[in-house]
């Protein structure tokens, strides 16, 4: 008799293999795999859904289970290479955008899971006051956890914000506007996503990979020569873009 | 357990679930319960949406919990895989249980992943003795690991392996005998395997030892050609009802649970077919008073 191994080996063979026909009682099992996958992703991918419509939207889903089999056991994380995936899919070349939509769509949905904030401005503002002048270029921060940093070719924040439910208004988008540079996060329980500076976006980003200050601030003056460090450092420290100091 | 049937469990105590129809709750709903607080004795929810490190699912959970007894139900732990236990998964499912404090944790007597590949969706056993020992072993490493009793749960399917060698209801039966582990008895399952493999559906049940049952189950199904499919999309069906019946009559009165997943219909409705359960439990309550 066949191992239990062995079985379930065979069984997921049949479950995925498009050759011959798995017979209809698999076939059931095959149509309800990818139903979840369809309804799980286009609960995360709701935008890039409306953009493509359903039919188009499941196929792609359909294609993503096969291209990038799912390897954990909640639905809910499964969307982490969905973006990534559209950008090289060949049904969706003419849709040059769609990949950042959904990679904007998977930064919202993940900041939406991040650890809850830790510090309070008060605290780090406190804590900053204690700092001899001469050391604070040296201090590094925490971005709070659900920081998410985001670069577009595209106009996906306004493609975006045309799409949700509540939009009211003209939904027209104009493309060629240049650049979008957002950061995702979430405030008092609500995922916000701003378009943010040139220097606010290379100051945070260094921040964000583990730079001290003063590195942030190279890079910020590079990318935009007007850049003013107190009024930044003021504005991401009240809205708890920046929740601590690190250690060291 | 202590007089008032809680279970102690070191210096914290599991409150048991009520012995009533509670409600499984899903997205759509929360923010009308959290809103209205409707009368419903207990809540169940799928554990796996509450994995997050924070957010605000997680504190809505938070608040529903500190008016309702709630239960954890799992649906990505591919407890019968041959493939190694997700640890991951399962210090998640830990770390939730510690917060939330639930009345209980239960978990599909299934499959869901092979050579390092989920298929997320609940599949078959073979039921044979290597998958019932395999299955026995898996059952008691969550217990360890989570420190407390789990319920497993039988699921329907539309495929059975012709190796089997044991009957579904003896192998559920085995499997709390075994590991010490709770029932969660779908009945709704039970019909539909019934049905789709010719399976008497009271041999069934006179299987299962009364007093391992923890919890009940009650949704409804599809039919695709001859074959029932549990869609958790329809009302509850009349068969299932009067199984459902015969369930309470071999078992007694059972925390029992209206789940909803496909189309889910306004809250109305669920709560609808909880009173339905609800007067089925009382009934059977009547008679054991």
């Amino acid at each position: 008799m066949p191992s239990l191994r062995e079985l379930q080996t065979q069984f997921a063979a049949t479950l995925f293999e498009d050759t011959g026909d798995p017979g209809e009682r698999i076939a059931i099992y095959r149509n309800t795999v990818f139903a979840n996958y369809r309804k799980a992703l286009g609960a995360t991918f709701r935008v890039v859904r409306q953009l493509v419509g359903a039919p188009f939207f499941n196929a792609a889903v359909d294609a993503y289970v096969l291209a990038c089999p799912s390897t954990g056991g909640d639905l809910n994380v499964y969307g982490d290479r969905f973006g990534d995936f559209l950008a090289a899919y060949p049904h969706a070349k003419d849709l040059a955008y769609l990949p950042d939509v959904a990679r904007l769509e998977w930064a919202v949905d993940e900041a939406s899971r991040a650890a809850d904030t830790r510090g309070t401005p008060e605290a780090i503002l406190s804590a900053l006051a204690a700092i001899p002048a001469e050391r604070i270029t040296a201090q590094r921060f925490a971005l709070d956890a659900s920081c998410r940093f985001m670069m577009s070719d595209y106009p996906v924040l306004r493609i975006w914000q045309v799409h949700q439910p509540a939009f009211e208004g003209d939904i027209t988008v104009e493309f060629g506007m240049g650049t979008d540079r957002l950061l995702v996060r979430r405030e008092t329980g609500n995922v916000v996503i701003e378009r943010i500076a040139l220097g606010d976006f290379a100051l945070l980003r260094t921040l964000a990979g583990g730079g001290d200050l003063a590195s942030a601030l190279d890079a910020a003056m590079t990318a935009e020569a007007t850049f003013d460090l107190g009024t930044t450092l003021r504005a991401c420290i009240a809205n708890h873009t920046l929740a601590e100091l690190r250690d060291g | 357990m202590r007089e008032d049937g809680r279970q102690d469990r070191g210096a914290e105590v599991i409150v048991p679930l009520p012995v009533a129809a509670g409600i499984g709750l899903r997205a759509p709903h929360v923010g009308q319960v959290l809103a209205e607080r409707p009368p419903v004795p207990w809540f169940e929810v799928h554990s796996e949406n509450y994995f997050a490190d924070g957010g605000s699912a997680l504190a809505a959970l938070d608040r529903i919990r500190a008016d309702y007894p709630l239960s954890l139900h799992g649906v990505g732990l591919s407890l019968g895989s041959t493939d190694p236990l997700d640890l991951g998964h399962l210090a998640k499912l830990k770390r939730l249980a510690d917060r939330i404090e639930p009345s209980c944790v239960s978990e599909h007597l299934c499959w869901s992943s092979v050579n390092g590949r989920h298929y997320n969706d609940l599949l078959p056993l073979p039921y044979t003795r290597e998958a019932l020992d395999h299955v026995c072993v898996r059952v008691g490493q969550v217990q360890d690991f989570l420190g407390r009793e789990i319920l497993v749960e039988n699921v329907s399917s539309y495929f059975a392996f012709l190796e089997s060698t044991l009957d579904e209801g003896a192998f559920v039966a085995a499997v709390a005998a075994r590991t010490g582990c709770k029932l969660l008895v779908d009945v709704n399952n039970i019909y539909v395997n019934a049905r789709n493999h010719g399976i008497d559906a009271d041999a069934y049940l006179a299987a299962i030892p009364p007093a391992a049952v923890a919890e009940i189950h009650l949704a409804g199904f599809d039919a695709s050609g001859e074959c029932l499919i549990d869609t958790h999309g329809t009302p509850i069906a009349p068969e299932v009802w009067s199984l459902y019946e015969r369930a309470l009559a071999r078992f007694g009165p059972v925390a029992t649970l209206i789940e909803w997943d496909t189309d889910i219909p306004e809250f109305g409705v669920l709560q609808r077919e909880a009173a339905t359960a609800q007067s089925y439990l009382e009934a059977r309550l009547a008679v054991a008073a």
